[in-house]
């Protein structure tokens, strides 16, 4: 026991005798300024760790800190003075693996001294506002080393050189670089920036500037943009492999700027390779490049937008003022879409599906389709063609597909009211000569339309519908019934339409053959029977009729016409020879439409069940009709349409339009009166703005047209003028 | 050192409570909160209670503290360990029951900043995170690993020190099959990755983190590794957890909710420290005490049979004094940077120049160091407390620390020339937290001693920076100003310190900013002692400067006394044995 404490006292009283010895801190310093100058000769093996942690903590313990501390500096100072000469005196290559190998030893060296000094590091550092050692390292490396007059130069040369080697296709030794550039970025960013990047991106902007100043006057479009894709992805490389992350952005910032923003208008305008001949030519590849790289500058994506709407705009409007196209309704917006599944693959597969690229197609499209105002109506005679034919044999996807398309043409459209009407036309004719071929489509595209543009759009369509559904339930009734009754007479099959729903004009019935007149009576009294107080009129225009006939030589043929083309018929059972006039007497159908009806009877070839005399293709009211007797027909049903175009003619063109202007007045009134009710005074700009915006889903009212109408609303007393403003209205309740 | 000073939390504690405190004498720590006897609740605390215990109403001591709004009582649970954390079932129920925005603010304050865990925990944590930052690639600055368990396609790099110490499932494991191999693939997909990773962190920390839905496969892992305590404890919060109903959270999903355990919940025996201490015991056990024998080869043929007989896992050897210590790199190198460094060097430097390969360990050899210190030292690193080693070593006072809130720390603290070697082998190692402990105990033993050993303590503590101690000795010196002037020890002690620096920017006639960093400096030591001078005798401020020169005048004249002193004295060693541990009678 007393032999353990005495040795634990000879220890403690070593310990504080050597303070005595006034040359204990000068001893102790050189053993560890000798310990240094091993580690740096790779001789620490022979040093004991131990030893030399205890000596440097003892020194500081005896407040030996100032001490241990200057001499560490100066002494590691030497030994990098020692370096930055055998660093400069390296030549040529082999600079680099110099500087790289001894900054390796150094890095190794100092973690040494700093955990041989470890104690001064946590104590005497801290409390004397010092640099700790590594840092202090680090630092002294940066002075003496890497900012000797000589060294700085040379390699910040030494680098860029070799980056410029690399540029020009050389091999370079990445992993040295990447060595170096790390031991710079080590030293503190400042360092890396001010002694390397900075430079380095100076050195690119010029490389850049003089390579694709080159390049332009020798690629076309397609080609320099693949170089400067090119060019991109190797600097990227670049600074994945060997560059701080951080100067990522500036690079690629110095290539954008040289490569695509300074000749950005160049490559978009340039002749046959441009944007304009990429579109043309279906190059998605290039401009998916060119997409990505234009991207990357401010202002890259609006020129091209600008360029491709222009372009856009241009085709669109050569198309629609086209007037070959004009002719046929089908073929125009079959074009359309064409164009426009175009543009959307384009935009698809080149524009990463940018919203402001599908935002610029439409806005072209809307430009040009409404430049024509008979767009809505060739849309609804489209879909009117396909739903009559076009889509036999077609899945129901396709449908889809092609309802779909036509409701993305149908968006452009401004006046979509007129589409309605034309369209609520069309679906009539389909419905009543039960020409649809599938209802589920007809169903379906009324759905699209009313998403679109809401229940009041589409509610008379579907009253249409509705009216085909109970006129047939009618008729099985009526059937039931009295089917006994009425023999072997004609099978008549009776369509109530309800009147508004239906786009009909009123017109005087014609005189009935006697034979239908019969079971046209008898319906009568059936539905009224059914239905109390309703009133039924014939609407002897819209009909059609299966007639049997038997010609000379005892041929039959079934005849598919109309109402009237019937009536006119029926009276040939009876006579040989009338004239136009004794038909129209007889028939009392209006003379525009008998012509017409006796123009597809007597001068459509291989329909002509009526001979005419003269021959000849006009009807005057003196011709006289016979029955051709020497008809024939391949076919055994014969069907006889009437002359008309499926377009309409200029005159009745003009009258859809005056009766869609028409139906617009109530609509307009209706919006000024409701905007008034909520807003009870209003001026008369926002008005006519506000009107706009409600009514812009179903078309674009004129503004001289709402004034118009507040003067009407004024004149009925719905509003009134501000005694003081007279810009004011008043809502008057 | 307290926990207390290190958690800032801006609650202004309302000192006029706004419930009358009522005294609960007999009271457990259940009513002790809920009457906020602050002085009952810091007596149990400190006798050990389990503070996140839950009585037969399911609830926690800190939810009575909350619910009646004892802000200082919840204070004290907190900083004891009681979990706040809102995702666990008691800290929702007391964010839930909180009293007033007061509560609430204080518990929201220790959920952000949890007190920190104690050195010993929060160094081998820092060790295990550093391993699993790690295997995302970079390399690990801590010590590394020595074995790699891939659970579901992941890996936990651990030490198998650590996991033996703590569970006999492994150190079975890692003495029979597992002897050899440094990388463990389980292949079960029973086996979660979440529960065994709580656990390893369980094993290192002291702190059980684990979210509701791992707790089952917690239970089985727990089985398995034969953890019986932790074993229990979950499986009966499992059950509880099945009819826990949080209330504030309302309708927040499983996933979200946690279980937290602090190894204080345990009993002591399966704690970390506990667990290290057996493991500490086994490897001393083995260790060679060389007693006189200088036949080195006899010594190493003993090791080597030792090895043999015993695994204790040991992975290095310390020599110390002649004698040989069996420890373990990862537990030396996670406490003291020192270690760190050392063991890390071990190929640059050369350190088995002795050649002494026992049991090919790799061997380090420590000089200028007690054997008796270094025991001490390193059971304070694998326990984080001090204790008697050698029983028949006199104590002064057994003292207990429970106080300063280390209320694990039983240190027993021993003679004072063994507490200054304690303090140099602290700051030699860099076990700063060890300093504090030891300042702990030595300081009321201070109060006792002679005039020229207060001179003598506060050179030390000068010198190893232990501020608490030199405080002290500032403190009583500036106090009996007069009586130490007269001494002939304190004269002498002036003339070895440098002079007072005679800036009076120094002199703090304004006072300093709160918490600014130049408070804590070390700085010139008279020139301290004059600021304490100045602030007990110059009691107006405005003649502080004037004050201050007399104090300096004074300075100056007993240094001049003292060098005609030592220059007539003409025995040279003289004054400095007023330093030296000699001077203390010894004690047999």
């Amino acid at each position: 026991m007393s032999t353990q404490k005495k040795r634990a006292f000879q220890i403690e009283a070593f310990k504080h005798r050597v303070v005595v010895d006034p040359k204990y801190a000068e001893k102790t310093w050189k053993v560890l300024e000798h310990a240094i100058h091993e580690i740096y000769n790779h001789n620490a093996s022979g040093l004991s760790f131990e030893e030399l942690y205890r000596n440097a903590y003892n020194m500081v313990l005896h407040k030996f800190g100032e001490k241990l501390y200057t001499g560490l500096v100066t002494t590691m100072t030497a030994h990098l003075k020692e370096i930055s000469q055998s660093i400069e005196s390296a030549q040529g290559e082999i600079f680099l693996d110099e500087l790289n190998r001894k900054w390796v030893d150094h890095n190794k060296a100092l973690q040494m001294i700093r955990d041989i000094l470890m104690y001064m590091d946590r104590t005497f550092i801290p409390s004397n506002h010092k640099t700790p050692v590594h840092e202090l390292g680090l630092n002294l490396w940066r002075d003496v080393v890497i900012h000797s007059s000589k060294t700085q130069a040379r390699l910040l040369d030494t680098l860029l050189e070799l980056v410029l080697r690399e540029r020009n296709g050389e091999v370079i030794n990445r992993g040295l670089m990447r060595n170096i550039i790390k031991m710079l970025m080590d030293l503190g960013l400042p360092v890396y920036q001010h002694d390397f990047e900075k430079h380095f991106l100076d050195v690119s902007a010029n490389f850049y500037c003089c390579e694709s100043q080159k390049f332009i006057e020798t690629c076309d479009c397609g080609d320099y943009l693949k170089k400067a894709e090119r060019r991109l992805n190797e600097e990227l490389e670049r600074v994945s492999h060997y560059l701080d992350p951080r100067s990522e952005s500036k690079i690629t910032n110095v290539v954008e700027k040289e490569m695509i923003e300074s000749h950005m208008h160049t490559l978009v305008h340039m002749e046959n390779s441009g944007l304009v001949s990429m579109l043309v030519d279906d190059k998605y590849e290039d401009l998916q490049r060119m997409y990505n790289l234009f991207r990357r500058v401010p202002t890259g994506l609006t020129i091209v937008k600008e360029v491709m709407t222009s372009f856009i705009r241009d085709t669109g409007k050569q198309l629609i003022m086209d007037p070959e196209r004009l002719r046929d309704p089908v073929d125009f917006v079959q074009r359309l879409l064409d164009l426009k599944d175009k543009y959307d693959k384009v935009i698809t597969m080149s524009f990463n599906n940018d919203k402001t690229f599908q935002n610029a197609l439409n806005s072209s499209f809307e430009y040009f389709i409404n430049l024509n105002a008979r767009s809505p109506e060739f849309i609804s005679l489209f879909v009117d063609d396909k739903l009559r034919r076009g889509l036999k044999g077609v899945g129901e996807e396709d449908v889809e597909i092609v309802l779909d398309k036509v409701m993305m043409l149908f968006r452009y459209l401004q006046e979509k009211d007129v589409f309605e009407k034309y369209y609520k036309q069309h679906l009539a004719k389909r419905l009543l000569s039960g020409k649809t071929i599938s209802d589920d489509a007809e169903r379906s595209l009324i759905v699209k339309l009313k998403t679109e543009c809401g229940y009041q759009f589409t509610s008379k369509l579907e009253g249409m519908f509705t009216d085909m559904k109970t006129s047939h339930d009618t008729m099985q009734g009526f059937y039931a019934g009295q089917g006994t009754e009425l023999g072997d007479g004609p099978t008549l099959s009776v369509q109530v339409l309800t009147t508004g729903s239906w786009p009909t004009q009123p017109s005087p019935p014609c005189n009935l053959p006697q034979e239908i007149l019969g079971v046209c009576d008898k319906f009568r009294t059936y539905y009224l029977g059914t239905h109390n107080g309703r009133r039924l009129s014939w609407q002897t225009n819209m009909g059609t009729a299966d007639l049997k006939a038997t010609f000379g030589k005892g041929q039959k043929h079934e005849l598919n016409v109309s109402t009237y083309q019937m009536c006119v018929l029926m009276l040939f059972n009876n006579v040989e020879q009338l004239t136009c006039k004794e038909i129209e007497q007889a028939t009392a159908i209006p003379m525009s439409d008998l012509r017409r009806c006796l123009q597809s009877l007597a001068c459509v070839k291989g329909k002509n069940v009526l001979r005419k005399e003269p021959m000849s293709k006009d009807i005057a009211e003196d011709d006289a009709f016979f029955f051709n007797d020497k008809f024939t027909s391949k076919f055994f049903k014969v069907k006889i349409g009437t002359v008309v175009a499926q377009r309409e003619s200029e005159p009745e063109n003009l009258e859809t339009r005056q009766r869609v202007e028409e139906d617009r007045k109530p609509q307009i009134e209706a919006a000024i009166v409701r905007i008034m009710k909520s807003r009870r005074t209003l001026d008369h700009n926002n008005i006519v703005a506000e009107v706009t915006k409600q009514l812009q889903s179903r078309f674009l009212p004129n503004p001289v047209v709402i004034k118009k109408r507040i003067e009407s609303l004024i004149e009925r007393e719905f509003l009134e003028r501000d005694k003081v403003d007279r810009k004011l209205y008043r809502y008057l309740a | 050192m307290t926990l207390v000073d290190e958690v800032e939390v801006e609650v202004d504690v309302e000192v006029e409570a706004s419930v009358p405190v009522k005294k609960v004498p007999y009271g457990d720590i259940f009513e002790a909160s809920r009457a906020g006897d602050v002085e009952r609740l810091r007596y149990l605390l400190e006798t050990g209670v389990n503070v996140n215990a839950r009585d037969q109403w399911d609830s926690v001591a800190l939810y009575y503290a909350c619910l009646v709004g004892h802000l200082d009582a919840a204070r004290m649970l907190l900083e004891n360990g009681a979990i706040c954390s809102e995702h666990t079932f008691d800290g929702d129920r007391c964010h839930y029951a909180a009293l007033n925005l007061k509560v609430r603010k204080l518990l929201k304050a220790f959920e952000a900043r949890p007190p920190p865990l104690e050195p010993l925990q929060a160094a081998l944590r820092d060790t295990f995170l550093a391993c699993v930052s790690s295997t995302q690639g970079s390399i690990c600055c801590h010590f590394p690993p020595d074995v790699v368990f891939i659970v579901q396609g992941k890996r936990i790099q651990t030490h198998r020190v650590i996991l033996s110490a703590r569970s006999p499932f492994f150190k079975k494991k890692f003495t029979a099959d597992w002897k050899d191999r440094n990388e463990v693939r389980f292949s079960k997909e029973k086996l979660s990755y979440p529960a065994l990773y709580s656990l390893i962190h369980f094993f290192y920390s002291d702190r059980l983190e684990i979210a509701i839905d791992d707790m089952e496969d917690l239970v089985r892992i727990c089985k398995v590794c034969r953890c019986e305590s932790l074993h229990k404890v979950i499986e009966k919060e499992l059950i509880h957890q099945k009819y826990a109903d949080y209330k504030s959270l309302g309708n927040v999903d499983n996933s979200q909710k946690r279980y937290i355990l602090q190894g204080l919940s345990l009993p002591e025996e399966d704690r970390l420290p506990a667990a290290l201490h057996r493991i500490l015991l086994t490897a001393l056990s083995n260790s060679t005490h060389e007693s006189g024998q200088e036949d080195k080869l006899i010594s190493m043929m003993d090791a080597m049979q030792m090895a043999k007989s015993v695994d204790d896992l040991a992975d290095v050897c310390v020599k110390v004094d002649r004698n040989i210590f069996r420890c373990h790199q990862v537990i030396l190198a996670s406490r003291s940077e020192y270690f760190r460094a050392r063991l890390s060097h071990m190929k640059n430097f050369n350190e088995g120049k002795h050649d002494l390969s026992v049991d090919t360990l790799p061997c380090v050899e420590e000089h200028d160091l007690s054997k008796e210190a270094f025991e001490k030292m390193i059971e304070y690193m694998y326990t984080d407390r001090l204790q008697d080693i050698n029983p028949d070593q006199v104590c002064i006072h057994p003292y207990n620390l429970c106080d300063s809130g280390l209320s694990l720390c039983h240190l027993i603290l021993i003679c004072f020339e063994q507490a200054e070697e304690m303090f140099d082998v602290a700051s030699r190692y860099l076990l700063f937290p060890l300093k504090r402990a030891v300042a702990d105990v030595l300081l009321p033993h201070l109060e006792m001693v002679s005039l020229d050993e207060h001179c003598h303590w506060l050179i030390l503590a000068d010198m190893y920076g232990v501020f608490k101690i030199r405080e002290y000795c500032l403190d009583t010196i500036a106090c009996n100003f007069e009586t130490f002037a007269d001494s002939k020890e304190f004269r002498a002690m002036l003339l070895t310190l440098p002079p007072p620096s005679g800036d009076s920017s120094l002199r703090t006639t304004v006072p300093s900013i709160p918490g600014s960093p130049l408070n804590t400096d070390q700085g010139n030591l008279l020139d301290d002692l004059r600021e304490k001078w100045l602030a007990i005798e110059a009691a107006e401020l405005d003649k502080r400067d004037e004050s201050a020169l007399q104090f300096d005048k004074r300075l100056e004249m007993l240094m001049l006394v003292a060098e005609q002193e030592q220059s007539s004295d003409n025995t040279d060693s003289d004054y400095t044995r007023a330093f030296l541990p000699n001077h203390y009678p010894d004690l047999k």
